[in-house]
């Protein structure tokens, strides 16, 4: 990217932190002149090596999640001056391209905390499990080839593989909230991701075995009827799958399962 | 106590289809009626029957338009309190809008709007859903309230709405005076095209999102090809809901009378009660 940053500029960044699960949250600044291309990821690294604010203060060193470093895992997914997004792709010279610029990170407001910037994505886990989000392949014995899958088919499904469960589609989207009570997991709305999934597995010649009992968790409490069409999921989405088609196609199999079970379900 | 779930647990899908249901057809599809009615009273100048049996002295004296204005508009109003099972008609849409009403409220209180953070157009639209969705209660109340149950005490007229005198006494609950507006009558109007917005974009809106929710859009293509159908029609509603509005505001309340009254009487001449009235009516006059 052609930004001209400013070098040797000292950038401000404000990160909010949290001393463990259900504590209460503040805030700390601190002052870092990033490396050469630096990234979010990268200052943080700096922060936790000299974890002295702004005001002088010496303090813990912030706690955060990531990985891959390559935009592929999803763990280091943050708000970062108020939108969601990968921190390790984020850019200093482009979000602070001045001396004096301010970043501000937070964690993600729909998952808890497990300490400052690191939250805990297991309910996005559990939720591709109430979709079913797999393959039944498991025999005592082998089952041979599968059935052919169409290049069609395996286009659209290529694209909603790319999913990498980050979370950015639930943080932004209205209609998911945070539920720390996992009892209340089952009937909370699933979200962007899950419903997704469901067209994924539900377009594969084997994973459709189990099209029947994704599309009744589609129609249960939590499920796609609670979507409420923001479409904010799709813009947020970083691997740019395309959550409102998703959305539109499992609403369509949701309508013709829910009206044939009504006239064939024992 | 049972583990059974509880009812509105075990029909949630239900309950959201027939909500989605329930604005379009019945809520909107009346929606479409009522203003296609009411902006009669703006564009009834074009009907070249609007002014049929009212006797020439009438016309000469309110002027053409006004005739044709009032008189289509009173046809109309007549068409629809002449037809049977009126009441049965008017309890399905109050439980209709209720239904859609209460759960919508409930509905739109388990979300959290966001467009601070994430101002792309379409969640404006998610948030102007639910907004517009409590405008119109507030709205569809006062209104149902104040014309139908006659809580004049609520709009600066004390003239009560009839359907026999349904111009003359709406523009006053609008207006609150013969000529121009009185502070209230300001006060009711801006009320008026605020909450005819707000049902309009509501219902437009409404049909958009339908369309994902049921699964008829399915590619942004076709999302994108619906969204502008939505917009030529939800533009065509605005035009009538403000045409409307604005013949109310600005039909002579005075003339309107004149056409109501002998309206009134040559369609119910038959009426016994109702020629007596006339006669004494014609005598004060
Ligand atoms: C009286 C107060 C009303 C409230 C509180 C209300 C509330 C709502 C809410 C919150 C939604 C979104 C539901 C969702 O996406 O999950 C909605 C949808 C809708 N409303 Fe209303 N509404 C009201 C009146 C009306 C009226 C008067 C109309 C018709 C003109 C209407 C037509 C619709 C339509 C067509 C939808 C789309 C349903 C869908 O997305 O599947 N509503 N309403
Ligand atoms: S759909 Fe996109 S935003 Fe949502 S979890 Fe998957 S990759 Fe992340
Ligand atoms: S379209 Fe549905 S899932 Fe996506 S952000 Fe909006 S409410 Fe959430
Ligand atoms: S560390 Fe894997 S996506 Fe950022």
């Amino acid at each position: 990217m052609a930004t001209k940053a400013a070098p040797n500029r000292t950038v401000r960044f404000r990160i909010k932190r949290c001393d463990g699960p259900g504590k209460p949250s503040y805030w700390h600044e601190f002052d870092v002149v990033p490396e050469k291309n630096a990234n979010v990821i990268s200052c943080l690294k700096q922060i936790a090596e000299h974890p002295v604010t702004a005001s002088g203060q010496k303090v813990s060193p912030p706690v955060w999640d990531s990985g891959c470093l390559e935009e592929v895992c999803g763990a280091c997914t943050m708000v970062v001056n108020g939108k969601v997004r990968q921190t390790c792709t984020c850019l200093v010279d482009v979000y602070a391209p001045n001396n004096g610029d301010t970043i501000t990170l937070e964690p993600m407001s729909k998952f808890p905390v497990v300490r400052d910037l690191w939250v805990d994505r297991q309910r996005l886990f559990h939720n591709l499990t109430r979709i079913k989000g797999w393959v039944p392949i498991d025999n005592t014995y082998a089952l041979g080839p599968g059935p052919k899958e169409s290049p069609e088919k395996q286009q659209v499904r290529y694209k909603l593989s790319e999913c990498m469960s980050c979370g950015c589609c639930l943080e932004a989207c209205p209609q998911f909230q945070l539920e720390t009570n996992e009892s209340k997991w089952d009937d909370a709305f699933i979200g962007a991701n899950a419903i997704s999934q469901v067209r994924y597995f539900n377009e594969h010649q084997t994973g459709k075995q189990l099209k029947s009992d994704r599309l009744d968790t589609m129609s249960e409490k939590g499920g796609i009827s609670d979507c409420g069409n923001a479409q904010n999921c799709v813009k947020v989405c970083p691997k740019e799958i395309p959550l409102t088609e998703s959305i539109g196609a499992v609403g369509r199999a949701v309508t013709i399962h829910s009206i044939a079970s009504f006239f064939s379900r024992k | 106590m049972g583990t059974e779930p509880g009812f509105f647990k075990r029909h949630h899908f239900l309950l959201r289809r027939l909500h989605s249901l329930s604005g379009i057809v019945p809520i909107g599809l009346f929606l479409v009626n009522h203003l296609l009615t009411n902006s009669t009273i703006a564009w009834g100048m074009i009907n070249s029957r609007g002014a049929e049996g009212l006797p020439p002295s009438v016309i000469e004296q309110v002027g053409q338009s006004t005739a044709m204005r009032v008189g289509t508009f009173q046809h109309e109003v007549g068409f629809i309190n002449n037809m049977p099972f009126l009441i049965l008609i008017e309890i399905a849409l109050w439980v209709s809008i209720a239904f859609h009403a209460i759960l919508g409220v409930y509905y739109a209180t388990s979300g959290s709007p966001n467009v601070k953070h994430y101002a792309y157009q379409d969640n404006w639209r998610y948030s102007l859903q639910r907004l517009t969705g409590y405008v119109a209660i507030l709205y569809i109340f006062y209104h149902v309230a104040t014309l139908r149950w006659g809580w004049t005490w609520l709009t600066p007229t004390d003239e009560p709405w009839t359907y026999e005198r349904a111009s003359s006494t709406l523009a006053m609950a609008l207006r609150g005076q013969m000529t121009g507006l009185s502070a209230g009558g300001m006060a009711v109007s801006l009320f008026y095209f605020i909450g005819i917005t707000a049902c309009v974009y509501h219902f437009a809106n409404g049909l958009w999102t339908a369309a994902i929710s049921w699964g008829l859009t399915v590619s942004e293509s076709a999302q994108k090809r619906w969204g502008y159908v939505c917009t030529g029609f939800g533009a065509a509603l605005m035009l009538l809901a403000w045409a409307s509005l604005i013949g109310f505001l600005t039909i002579d309340i005075d003339d309107a009378r004149q056409v109501e009254m002998s309206k009134h009487a040559t369609t119910a001449a038959t009426d016994q009660n109702a020629l007596v009235e006339h006669l004494a009516a014609a005598e004060t006059e």
